[in-house]
């Protein structure tokens, strides 16, 4: 889909290693695994628990130019839903193509209704939405 | 040590991580610098723990 998958934990590269090797549900397992054993990069983005010195579920997305374009923190017994990522991604990716428009909720995929902000707009996003994304 | 929390529309500062890289079966290392340099997107994904249900 066009965007590096990289998880990271604040186990070593050689845990990661034992882990992926050892646990057959890890086996199609292509991301790389990040190590980040003191917590620094968790803590630039908010998710480190310093008194159980380990990370909440927390996702980043991180545009071309380094940018950070979304977040989603889950504390730790709640885990992360694929189909939910992946609708935000691929808006993330799509709007930094369109720079005019914007998704609105119901946006799944390239093709779906975009709103393009402007003055005919103001109170119309109701009809806009039912008319491919154009106030009437 | 505390850092900074970024937000998001925000510069990520560069950062470097050793990784295992399961497609090499072999160790390796990502960072931010040469994800801008080859103009690729980046997904973290912090969890807890390795050896922990995922």
């Amino acid at each position: 889909m066009g965007c590096d998958i990289i998880t990271v934990s604040g186990d070593t590269k050689f845990v990661h290693l034992a882990w992926q090797t050892s646990e057959q549900e890890l086996s199609a397992v292509k991301y790389q695994m990040g190590a980040d054993p003191t917590g620094k990069l968790a803590r630039m983005f908010g998710v480190w628990l310093e008194d159980a010195g380990v990370p909440l579920r927390g996702t980043f997305l991180i545009s071309p130019d380094g940018t950070l374009m979304n977040t989603e923190i889950n504390f730790l017994n709640m885990g992360r839903n694929i189909d939910e990522m992946m609708r935000k991604f691929k808006a993330n990716m799509y709007l930094a193509k369109k720079a005019t428009e914007g998704c609105p909720a119901k946006w799944k995929e390239e093709g779906d209704v975009t709103l393009k902000p402007s003055a005919k707009m103001v109170g119309k996003v109701h009809e806009a939405l039912a008319n491919d994304g154009n106030p009437a | 040590m505390s850092t900074e929390t970024i937000q998001v529309g925000q510069a990520v500062p560069d950062f470097a991580l050793e990784t295992y890289n399961p497609a090499t079966g072999d160790f390796d290392e990502v960072s931010i610098e040469k994800q801008k340099s080859e103009g690729r997107w980046t997904a973290l994904f912090f969890y807890p723990a390795d050896f922990t249900f995922v």
